[in-house]
């Protein structure tokens, strides 16, 4: 009994680690149809950036991750700008696109291993100490990681339903045509959608460098568990992403107290062959 | 208000519009005939920018519109209701009707446009928090025509409003085309399959064949027996 409900809380913070990992690539595909298969590296480096101005510089952290911010939202505006949006012009963008965001990440995978080394990193951890409930033990830490990870959908969700540019980014994603005839900038829409998904992206990946640790290859698994999770829930759908990482977490969690960590992967993808095979479009998506 | 001169369209190698010149006065109301598939919707596409033209002129309010991308259009005063609707489907008809006003001229004007939308549709009114994807055809197109109006727009281009509706509902869109033109003095140009309805509210003609304008006729000139000629 004890182990079981530490484990559900253990699933539960890694579940809500994976879903704000998750999220930076439903939006992206949500609104531009693009698979962004570059997404862990991109993750990686919003970690690496933090973790570049708190070591060396003694940035404090609150500023280091506003920086980080700032600093991915310019990358993903630039990168949609002088890339993507040239490839979406021509007829066979699906696939082009894939290709390039893979090449990409390599690419940077490497520029990352190049300028850093392949030393494992971390960033500190946000809280010291732990609360006790019972029998119950969860790291302050922890805790905030998962306060942190719901504040953040909840401003997401408050921006796509209440801002004018969440609205049209939500236009966008239902219809491109019917966006248009509202006059709203596609490709402004785009460009925005880019920056702050690469936002969201790179802030996950600094949470995940304060429970995990760093490399330049970590990127390639985070992305494989994010691929699980937003087609497990549905793609493009946000809400879809969360239940489905949260879900994954627990069962995560669950399967390594019973069977051990050699399991996990085989009984999420036992579980995504399942959904995949009854719901094609995802628990929480809309169209197949 | 609109003159378009010596279009020329295409869908990737085959040519749709071939030289059509035409042109809308304010105040006006035209409708544009023609069998299916000879290029009347890629003609309105172009004009709103959603499939811009390979050559011609294509003037609004005396300004070069041809090839801007559509939402510069819109911005102009210019909306185009699709065929298709495509509607914000997991909205609700109300965050439709605000994304209609999306253009920067139009937000001050949100208020009234939104009363004006629910006077020519009360039933809009009533399912105002329903879900696009829940609505029947008929009210889907109202929504269609309401998110244009939002647009605070000088002119409505109309694509085929009435098709797939029941008769009943037909001919409440086609009075609310017409309540719209009296109320607010619109300039409309509209494409529709049901000549006779059309005609009833339209000032002048055009019929277009091959992709070509095949002939224009105003008030008395027009014979509905020359314009179903025309199909075969």
């Amino acid at each position: 009994m004890e182990n079981f409900v530490n484990a559900l809380v253990s699933g539960l913070i890694s579940g809500s680690l994976y879903a704000a990992m998750a999220l930076g690539l439903t939006i992206i595909y949500g609104v531009s149809r693009v698979f962004n298969f570059g997404h862990g590296v991109i993750a990686v480096i919003g970690a690496y950036f933090t973790w570049y101005l708190l070591s060396n510089f003694g940035v404090p952290f609150l500023l280091a991750t506003l920086l980080s911010m700032a600093f991915m939202a310019l990358f993903g505006w630039l990168l949609y700008r002088f890339t993507i949006n040239p490839l979406l012009k021509k007829p066979n963008w699906e696939f082009s696109t894939v290709l390039f965001m893979l090449g990409a990440g390599i690419l940077l995978e490497n520029v990352v291993l190049q300028i850093f080394g392949p030393r494992v990193k971390s960033i500190p951890l946000l809280a010291e100490g732990a609360l006790k409930v019972a029998f119950i033990q969860i790291n302050w830490h922890e805790i905030l990681l998962i306060v942190i990870v719901l504040v953040a959908i909840l401003a997401l969700s408050l921006f796509f339903k209440y801002t004018r540019t969440g609205q049209a980014m939500r236009a966008v994603a239902q219809s491109v045509p019917g966006a248009q005839v509202v006059g709203i900038n596609i490709e402004q829409i785009f460009g925005m959608t880019f920056a702050l998904a690469f936002v969201v992206t790179g802030f996950s990946g600094i949470l995940l460098g304060t429970k995990y640790y760093l490399n330049p290859h970590i990127g390639w698994e985070w992305m494989v568990k994010g691929f699980v999770i937003v087609t497990f829930g549905g793609l493009g759908s946000t809400s879809g992403a969360v239940v489905a990482a949260l879900i994954l977490g627990l069962v995560e969690a669950v399967a390594t107290l019973y069977l051990g960590a050699i399991w996990v992967w085989p009984i999420w993808f036992v579980l995504f062959l399942i959904v995949l095979l009854l719901r094609p479009q995802g628990i929480l998506g809309g169209r197949a | 208000m609109l003159a378009i001169k010596d279009l020329d369209s295409y869908y990737a190698d085959l040519q749709v519009l071939r030289g059509v010149s035409l042109h809308v006065e304010e105040g006006e109301v035209i409708a544009l005939f023609g069998p299916n598939g000879h290029g009347k919707s890629t003609l309105l596409k172009a004009i709103c920018g959603l499939q811009p033209p390979k050559r011609g002129s294509i003037q609004f309010k005396g300004e070069e519109i041809a090839g801007l991308p559509a939402h510069q259009i819109v911005e102009r005063g210019l909306a185009y209701i699709p065929e298709e609707r495509h509607l914000f489907t997991d909205m609700t008809v109300l965050e439709n009707l605000y994304l209609g006003a999306y253009p920067r001229h139009a937000r001050s004007a949100v208020k009234r446009n939104l009363e004006y939308v629910f006077h020519i549709f009360p039933r809009l009114a009533e399912r105002r928090n329903q879900l696009c994807s829940t609505l029947s055809g008929g009210e889907a197109r109202m929504v269609a025509i309401g998110r244009g109006l939002m647009s605070e727009t000088s002119l409505l281009m109309v694509d085929e409003p009435s098709i797939g509706l029941s008769p009943g509902m037909k001919l409440a869109v086609f009075d609310a085309i017409r309540q719209i033109h009296q109320e607010r003095n619109m300039t409309i140009l509209i494409v529709e399959q049901e000549i006779q309805h059309a005609l009833e509210m339209s000032n002048r003609i055009y019929l277009m064949k091959k992709g070509q304008i095949a002939f224009e006729r105003k008030g008395e000139e027009i014979q509905v027996e020359e314009i179903e000629k025309a199909y075969f």
